[in-house]
C-alpha cells in the first residue's frame, strides 16, 4: 500500500532529474526559484474492492523566477514544453511507478501559468496536476 | 447487519483473488416466465416460474502482470470458470456477508479498451451454467 509521503517524495525525485531545478516536497518559508514544490490536492479512495485503488490529485507549484527577468519566459516555455530535458512532464513521467510505489502516474495538465506574489516579489508560474493511480 | 456503503466486496476467479483489481461486482439471477393464462383467469395473465438463470458482471481495471486479471481471462476464453462473490464488504462467508458461487461461461473479454488519459479498465458479463450456490458459513 502506497503512502502520500513516499509518493511526494518519488515526485521531487523525478524533478530532481532537471539540470537546475529544486524540488521540495514541503512548502519552504522563503522558496528560492527556480523551484518546484509537490502539494497534496485530493484522494480518491475504494476505487476497487478492498482498497485496490487509491487515486491521487497533486499539484506541482513551479516558480520560475522574478517577472522582470527577460530569461523567465523562455525557461518557463521549457519547463512546460511536452519533450526536452527541461520538460517537467518528462522528468515526473520519466518512473512512473516511483521505483515501485504506484501503479502509475501522468501528468495531465499545466495550468494557472502566470505571475504570483510572495513576499511582496512578483514571479513567474505554473502549477501541473498530476494524477497517481496506487 | 445494518445498511452499508459497498467497499470491500470479495471476488475470485477460479480460486484467485481478484477484489484489488474489480469495481463492480453484479450477480443477477433469474426465473422464466412461463404463461399459464386460460380461459379460467379472468381476464388476467397468470405466469409461474420456469427456467432459473444467472448473469455476472464485472468492471475491472486491467493489469498485464502474470497471473494478474488480464491474463487470467485471456487463458479462460471459451471455457467455464468458477467465479464466487461474497457481499456485504465480507471477505468470508457468514450470515451478514454471504458467499455466491457460480461457474460461468467466460464467452467474451474485452483486453483493450479506453481512451487516452483514462485509467484502463473492462467490463465483463458472462451467464451462469447450472445452479448458483449460497453459502453462510
Amino acid at each position: 500500500m502506497a503512502s502520500i509521503t513516499n509518493i511526494r517524495n518519488g515526485i521531487v525525485t523525478n524533478l530532481g532529474t532537471i539540470s537546475g531545478l529544486r524540488a521540495s516536497a514541503e512548502v519552504p518559508d522563503n522558496p528560492s526559484p527556480p523551484i518546484a514544490i509537490v502539494n497534496l490536492d485530493s484522494v480518491e479512495y475504494d476505487g476497487a474492492f478492498n482498497n485496490g485503488l487509491t487515486t491521487y490529485s497533486f499539484q506541482v507549484t513551479l516558480i520560475v523566477g522574478r517577472a522582470a527577468e527577460r530569461t523567465m519566459q523562455r525557461k518557463l516555455d521549457a519547463y512546460s514544453d511536452v519533450t526536452g530535458s527541461q520538460s517537467v512532464k518528462v522528468a515526473i513521467e520519466s518512473d512512473k511507478t516511483l521505483s515501485g510505489e504506484v501503479y502509475d502516474l501522468r501528468v495531465e495538465r499545466s495550468s494557472s501559468i502566470g505571475s504570483i506574489t510572495i513576499q511582496d516579489q512578483t514571479y513567474l508560474a505554473a502549477e501541473f496536476t498530476v494524477t497517481v493511480y496506487a | 447487519m445494518a445498511k452499508f456503503v459497498v467497499t470491500t466486496n470479495a471476488v475470485t476467479l477460479n480460486g484467485t483473488d481478484i477484489s484489488g483489481n474489480c469495481a463492480r461486482a453484479e450477480l443477477v439471477i433469474n426465473a422464466a416466465e412461463v404463461d399459464t393464462t386460460d380461459f379460467g383467469s379472468a381476464g388476467w395473465t397468470e405466469v409461474i416460474g420456469g427456467l432459473k438463470s444467472g448473469t455476472v458482471s464485472l468492471d475491472f481495471h486491467s493489469d498485464f502482470g502474470s497471473g494478474a486479471v488480464s491474463e487470467l481471462f485471456q487463458d479462460l476464453i471459451g471455457t467455464i470458470g468458477t467465479v464466487t462473490l461474497i457481499a456485504g464488504n465480507g471477505t468470508a462467508a457468514s450470515a451478514t456477508t454471504p458467499q455466491y458461487t457460480a461457474e460461468v461461461l467466460v464467452n467474451s473479454f474485452t483486453p483493450v479498451a479506453g481512451a487516452v488519459g483514462d485509467l484502463s479498465t473492462f467490463s465483463v458479463s458472462f451467464p451462469t451454467t447450472g445452479a448458483v450456490s449460497y453459502a453462510t458459513a
